[in-house]
């Protein structure tokens, strides 16, 4: 058993390894034809950053304004082959300890080892390259003041770990990157909100398995973004014998016809032997967590200028349509519970100011297939701003 | 009489001489989070780049590792920028965004190849 362990464990550090050593006897693809070792007018350091704030005012509950968001980047440039980049965020404007009342939370920090185009290495704490939130939050990329359900509750955004992988362009268009990461925390899981909170976030992350990750880009068509994405690894429950294995197919699409912006989004998740994890997590908990064993959610939003004002200002409408289901597929045994398949339709605007600076207000009506708790209807306001 | 026929003759071969015209390929770039387009270029070596860049989004910058080519594109709506490079020799210039744009910065990169 230990040895069986030891050997997951040892297996993708190994192939990491060689890879890295690979790096250096192949480094000789050169960045460039020129000297790599020429200066540069820009910094070596650099420090940027983004704020969300939101005031949300739901149907069911009371309003709240929350500084939601906090974050500060910091890049450093070792050498033209060696880059540091790191996302630091507060979450909630203070930290208390717990995650109602606030948390810092180190989202990135890793190292590039930049060998050629086609192939590359990058390690320490990584952003999962699932779907088009997760790699890419800032507010002023996205419309609605509320990231979409789907990379909430399915693709649990923002997703990040601790690993190690590799990532480049083939040409024409194509880009990749797979990562070797630490599992989720399958007690984490929960009925209602899927896979939101389950990442360790590599905090003394539990590695009895690997997880690997990939995504596979297209951008050969101008305006045009084609992705999907894949997570598959067994997940930690801290039992010796049940390590669930869960597994995230993705598909997402951005574009842009004239003026008109296009996106969507499909992911599908599987949860092997949900029906044994929920068994043990009732006799852990005294409550039986309800887990499925599949979870499916998608969107499509369509966006438009709607104001002629002069550049670089601009306002934008949007509607953003979503079904995200929870429990859409359950273990045998068990009933899905209806307020957890959810639809949402979410209409705003959202004005620039300034190309980095977004003023965002939406409304959103939320359905549900519950008989007997409603989907709340939420006014939204967000001001976000990036520099 | 001879002294004008030779200085015609030496400002035509100088006109029509082949080393005399730098040839110079203008490619328009978009930059945006977080990508080039186009993202691969090819000339030709003794032919010069001009490269007319403009953002979609935020600041980006536009550096040609390893040469001292390092700008700072302008946020959309605020025009364009113009950078002339003539690589010297052939092979492959990689370039990238220098200005720290996101979560997904390190994935601004592009190539211009320069063959012979």
């Amino acid at each position: 058993m230990l040895r069986q362990s030891l050997r997951g464990i040892f297996r993708p550090l190994t192939a990491l390894a060689a890879l890295f050593l690979i790096s250096l006897s192949a480094g000789s693809e050169a960045q460039t034809a020129g000297s790599p070792e020429r200066p540069s007018s820009s910094p070596l350091s650099s420090l940027s950053g983004y704020m969300d704030l939101q005031f949300v005012d739901p149907s069911n509950a009371d309003a709240v304004i929350d500084f939601r968001r906090f974050v500060l980047l910091f890049a450093h440039r070792f050498s033209d082959r060696i880059r540091f980049i790191s996302e630091l965020e507060v979450e909630h404007a203070i930290v208390e300890g717990g995650e109602e009342k606030g948390e810092l939370e180190l989202e990135q920090a890793y190292l590039d080892f930049l060998i050629d185009r086609r192939f590359n290495i990058r390690a320490g704490q990584l952003l999962v390259p699932v779907g088009i939130i997760n790699e890419r939050h800032e507010p002023p990329t996205f419309y609605g003041v509320q990231r979409p359900f789907v990379d909430t509750f399915i693709i649990p955004t923002t997703w990040f770990d601790a690993g190690a992988g590799v990532f480049g362009e083939f040409g024409r268009g194509w880009r990749y990157r797979a990562y070797a990461m630490a599992p989720l925390n399958a007690t984490e899981f929960s009925a209602g909100e899927g896979l939101a909170d389950s990442a360790q976030q590599g905090s003394r992350a539990v590695v009895r398995h690997w997880a690997g990750t990939g995504r596979l880009e297209y951008l050969g068509v101008p305006r045009l973004t084609l992705g999907t994405s894949i997570w598959r690894g067994r997940t930690t429950s801290g039992s010796p014998t049940l390590d669930p294995r869960v597994t995230l197919v993705e598909a997402d699409g951005r574009g842009r016809v004239g003026r008109l912006e296009l996106r969507g989004e499909i992911a599908h998740v599987f949860v092997d032997q949900a029906d044994e994890l929920n068994r043990l997590r009732a006799l852990r908990e005294g409550v039986d967590p309800n887990i499925a064993s599949q979870m499916l959610g998608a969107y499509l939003e369509v966006a438009h200028p709607i104001l002629p004002f002069p550049p670089p200002r601009e306002v934008v409408g949007f509607v953003r349509y979503e079904k995200f289901d929870t429990q859409f597929r359950m273990p045998t045994g068990y009933q899905p519970i209806g307020a957890f398949n959810g639809t949402a339709w979410i209409m705003g605007v959202s004005y620039f100011p300034d190309p980095d600076v977004v003023v965002k207000v939406d409304y959103t009506i939320g359905g549900n297939q519950s008989l007997v708790v409603a989907a709340p209807r939420v006014f939204s306001v967000g001001l976000g701003w990036w520099f | 009489m001879t002294r004008v026929t030779i200085a015609a003759g030496l400002i035509f071969a100088m006109a029509t001489c082949p080393f005399a015209q730098e040839r110079t390929v203008t490619v328009r770039i978009t930059a945006e989070r977080f990508r080039f387009t186009p993202d691969e270029i090819k000339i030709h070596r003794g032919e010069t780049v001009e490269f007319v860049l403009e953002s979609d989004d935020t600041d980006h910058g536009f550096r040609i590792v390893g040469t001292d080519v390092d700008r700072v594109i302008p946020k959309r709506g605020r025009g364009s920028i113009t950078v002339k490079f003539t690589p010297d020799k052939a092979g492959r210039y990689a370039f990238e965004c220098s200005k720290l744009c996101g979560a997904g910065h390190d994935f601004m990169h592009g190539v211009l190849v320069v063959e012979d």
